[in-house]
């Protein structure tokens, strides 16, 4: 049996769950009303006057290949963010938990970035991978890699892959070193003594065991690389060249405020509502489940 | 099987902390070793470093002949059963168990027949489709124990395995792993710090202190035996009571500033004047005879039923004593006691180094 608080006074709960409530009808239910109902109008670029247009602006998006086109690089950035971002957290994560002496100064360096905002990010990794000033394509140049993202589209979303994937290596970082951390040194020496060698050790014994952080992070980690990238990506290449960089934030951005075609926007971003809606759904459902062991 | 052999085994920590000291063991095809001491006496330490689990800083360890120092502990052919379990917990009883076998890369024919005999052995058939987590304490430690035993080692070694479960479980399941040992005829290295445990289950004792061991025997030699005060004190239940003093009146009496503690029937001719003497509480008899005897004033009775124990201390000072009567026994309500010793119930040691002296 749970413990459960009583109150003796009706008002009181109320009286304690409503600024949350207020907070969240205010600033999510509110725009999100907002954003659902011009996703079914066209709107003139000054706002004057709005026709009401039923689904034809979903209809357009999903005949507009330019549209389309921002979906497959949303995806790829969004895997390629989370597997990247996964791997190489979860290999330092691997070598801090050996660590004994100095883990707390290497741990709170590795988390640093984390601490840096996104724009920043975006713009150190402008500044550094600069065709003309940066000093890594300066190096690049030098091992024979011609670099210049503004011209060559892979080039730029790569750039932005890796940037992204730098700042939120930090967060993977510290729930894969508590996920490590709470696995117990008598299993790995079980397993030593089973014959188990490191490789094996790590991919049947530890990795299994991490499912629950590593799980949690894929789900964290998508909803990072499609919905919070956007100031980035903004700082660095703008959506661009061509579209190369341009994920689904981004092309709600250059629709509404740079295009001004607000319908449109509007519902560019009733559609990532949708995708965030069934993301959390999925995390919600599995997460207590498939991998709980 | 295989017999194990410990030569000046040593293990220092970083920053000179050094937890087991030129240890010498061996064991035999077949033995039953328990290492028992406090927490903190190396015991531990001892085992992990014949498990391989912690380098060996000097002295050599063999395995059937075979310095295996510098070996990996799943090449070492021993198998190993923890104080916490350490079963996986996202396997099946099944695939814990085969998980070994499968790294040694045995057919699957061979891994399930070997699983399925180990199960019935210990009855663990029908639990071989679950979870760990969805076992009971006891449960849990039988499927450690199974997963030694698949891997057929020469060397099982056992730290602490019943320490997590209630004194129940644990009577029971002693009476198992002995049942098992003498099945298996395998070589055992078991840990405890329950001297009870140590004293049912082991052909022979190693008792450690602060890293090193005091004394090597059968559990009887130690009890009747035992050549250090720390064994003496160590091995028995309630622990063995300490007379200190100096012998007087040409050896006749113990005497403890000034005051008489002991008083002998005859001299007992030993050279030296300080000692210090155990008395173990079922030796010490309430009555008027006896080869040693001294006066115990009574504090309060603890009645466990078959046994009832007596505490007080020495009526010339504060020294604890405790005595263990049979719980039929019915003495006089007094506060003073004449309590008898026989004479080869007396055990004497050195008050300095602690090493004992015979008479």
């Amino acid at each position: 049996m749970q413990k459960r608080v009583t109150f003796n006074t009706k008002t009181l709960p109320y009286l304690l769950v409503g600024p949350q409530i207020a907070v969240t009808l205010v600033f999510f239910f509110w725009p999100s009303w907002q954003a659902l109902e011009s996703a079914l109008y066209i709107e003139d670029a000054f706002g004057l006057s709005r026709d009401f247009v039923g689904l034809r602006n979903f209809r357009d998006l999903l005949n507009d290949d330019v549209y389309l086109a921002s979906f497959g690089v949303s995806f790829f950035f969004g895997i390629a963010v989370t597997f990247l971002t996964m791997a190489l957290a979860l290999a330092l994560a691997s070598a801090a938990n050996r660590v004994l002496r100095a883990a707390t100064a290497y741990r709170t360096m590795l988390i640093w970035p984390y601490a840096v905002a996104p724009a920043l990010a975006g713009v150190i990794w402008y500044f550094l991978m600069n065709p003309s000033l940066g000093i890594a394509s300066y190096w690049l140049d030098a091992v024979g890699v011609d670099w210049n993202h503004y011209v060559n589209g892979d080039q730029a979303l790569l750039l932005v892959i890796i940037a992204a994937s730098w700042k939120q290596i930090s967060y993977n970082f510290l729930f894969f070193l508590a996920g490590l951390q709470s696995i117990p040194q008598s299993l790995i020496e079980a397993a030593a003594i089973d014959r188990a060698g490191p490789m094996r050790r790590f991919w049947t014994i530890i990795f299994p065991l991490l499912t629950p952080t590593t799980f949690f992070l894929l789900v964290v980690n998508l909803v990072y690389a499609f919905f919070d990238t956007f100031s980035l990506i903004h700082a660095t290449t703008q959506g661009g060249p061509a579209n190369a960089t341009s994920t689904l934030v981004v092309k709600v951005y250059q629709t509404g405020f740079v295009g001004q075609d607000y319908g449109s926007s509007a519902a560019q971003s009733v559609i990532l509502m949708a995708i965030v809606i069934a993301m959390t759904f999925v995390q919600f459902r599995y997460i207590d489940r498939r991998v709980n062991y | 099987m295989a017999h194990l052999s410990l030569k000046s085994l040593t293990k220092v920590y970083p920053g000179n902390v050094t937890a087991v000291e030129a240890a010498d063991l061996d064991v035999a095809d077949g033995e039953f070793v328990v290492l028992v001491g406090p927490s903190g006496c190396g015991k531990s330490t001892m085992l992990r470093m014949i498990a391989g689990l912690e380098r060996i800083t000097s002295g050599t360890l063999k395995i059937d002949d075979k310095v295996v120092n510098d070996v990996e502990p799943g090449h070492r052919n021993i198998a190993m059963v923890f104080q916490n379990y350490a079963l996986y917990p996202h396997m099946s009883v099944r695939r814990n168990m085969a998980y070994g076998l499968k790294n040694e890369g045995k057919p699957k024919a061979e891994i399930e027949a070997r699983i399925n005999e180990a199960a019935q052995m210990l009855r663990l058939t029908e639990y071989l489709d679950r979870k760990p987590r969805q076992l009971s304490g006891g449960q849990r430690q039988r499927v450690a124990m199974g997963r030694a035993i698949v891997r057929q080692p020469a060397v099982f070694l056992f730290d602490e395995p019943l320490s997590n479960l209630d004194a129940k479980l644990r009577t029971e399941l002693r009476a198992e792993l002995k049942a098992l040992h003498d099945r298996l005829r395998g070589t055992f290295v078991y840990v405890t710090h329950d001297q009870v445990e140590a004293m049912s289950l082991a052909d022979r004792i190693v008792v450690m202190n602060a890293g090193r061991i005091e004394q090597i025997g059968a559990p009887i030699a130690l009890y009747s035996r035992p050549e250090t005060r720390f064994v003496a004190e160590f091995i028995g239940s309630p622990a063995m009571n300490f007379v200190e003093g100096v012998l007087g009146e040409g050896g006749a009496v113990l005497v403890s500033e000034g005051r008489e503690v002991l008083q002998f029937d005859r001299p007992i001719g030993l050279a030296g004047s300080g000692f210090v003497v155990g008395l173990r509480p079922e030796h010490m008899k309430p009555s008027k005879g006896g080869f040693a005897r001294l006066r115990f004033r009574r504090v309060f009775d603890e009645q466990l039923g078959a046994d009832t124990l007596i505490h007080g201390t020495l009526d010339s000072g504060p020294t604890r004593v405790i005595l263990r009567v049979d719980g039929a026994l019915h003495l006089p309500d007094a506060e003073r006691l004449e309590v008898g010793v026989a004479r080869e119930h007396l055990h004497l040691f050195d008050p300095k180094t602690g090493l004992r002296i015979d008479t």
